[in-house]
């Protein structure tokens, strides 16, 4: 083909193809990345609400104990010795529910970092779905060189757009349970 | 007189949660809500250790560490890196910048104490 020959169909059909295809395969590897934090994010926020209805209703349970034996100690059916025994038991137990409870709180934490995650590959999405946006342009009537040019211009912004969203595709946040993680000393 | 820890993440009820343990272990404890608020805080007086996220804006945990490495009076002051994340690389990375240990959310506040208490007492 001479550089004064007007592209064939074919060359548009191609430059076509090649274009829905990039954008079909960018937006699949996103939105798979946010359905991926999603998923994680609902296993997270599972746990967490379990760990802390949990270290609530012991908590309760563990207050009310306390009041029991406080009446049985003032009613003199419990001696002062054992009663001691069972606060200082109590106190112990409390304060690992409350521990269980400090560590299911920090689903916050992960959680916010996940959706700010997902809030990055949503806005850079819509910036690349944005950039098919022919801001005007009035496309060419036939199957000419102008009409390349406009597909070659989309296609070059929606490369630039997919390029700078994968940069910021890195996850911080790998946890799939609300376990305490590991300590390490160097 | 208590021992005085600065701990530095931009999420604020981490903060929250680890200055609710270490008070009730006995620590005084900063909060600094991000790396350069934390060696700002680190600067006006010297903490005896810091425990520091990673992933914050502007200035991140590795970045806070080198910094007060630099400083003469940070150079033996524990620093713990307190982050999601878990990854081997990471980890070096925070171990040649100055670290002393790495710890991975979410914490358990016992065994954070017991951490602390075997680095500083």
């Amino acid at each position: 083909m001479l550089a004064d020959d007007p592209p064939s169909g074919d060359q548009l059909n191609a430059r076509v193809r090649q274009l829905l295809a990039g954008m079909a395969a960018h937006g699949d590897r996103h939105l798979a990345e946010v359905e991926r934090d999603l998923v994680q994010m609902d296993a997270l926020l599972d746990e967490a609400i379990k760990k802390l209805c949990a270290s609530f209703m012991a908590i309760h349970h563990a207050v009310e104990q306390q009041q029991q034996d406080l009446n049985a100690f003032q009613a003199h059916t419990l001696s002062l010795p054992d009663y001691a025994a069972r606060v200082a038991s109590q106190r112990g137990e409390v304060a690992r529910h409350v521990g269980d409870a400090v560590t299911g709180l920090q689903f916050q934490d992960m959680t916010s970092q996940l959706i700010g995650r997902m809030i990055q590959h949503l806005a850079g999405l819509r910036e690349v779905f944005g950039a098919l946006d022919t801001q005007g342009t009035v496309l060419p009537e036939s199957g000419d060189r102008a009409l390349l040019a406009v597909l070659d211009h989309i296609s070059e912004r929606v490369g630039m757009h997919c390029a700078a969203l994968s940069v910021t595709s890195r996850s911080t946040v790998n946890q799939r349970h609300m376990n305490s993680g590991d300590i390490e000393l160097f | 007189m208590n021992k005085k820890i600065l701990a530095v993440d931009d999420s604020g009820s981490l903060r929250q949660m680890l200055s609710f343990s270490l008070k009730a272990a006995g620590y005084d404890v900063i909060e600094a809500v991000d790396g350069q608020d934390g060696l700002d805080k680190a600067r006006m007086q010297t903490v005896d250790l810091v425990l520091t996220d990673q992933n914050m804006p502007g200035m991140d945990g590795l970045e806070l560490i080198k910094a007060l490495r630099k400083m003469k009076n940070y150079q033996n002051v524990p620093i713990l890196m307190l982050t999601t994340e878990s990854g081997d690389d990471i980890k070096a990375m925070g171990r040649a910048a100055g670290a002393n240990g790495w710890l991975v959310k979410p914490f358990d506040p016992a065994r954070l104490t017991e951490v602390v208490r075997k680095l500083i007492g």
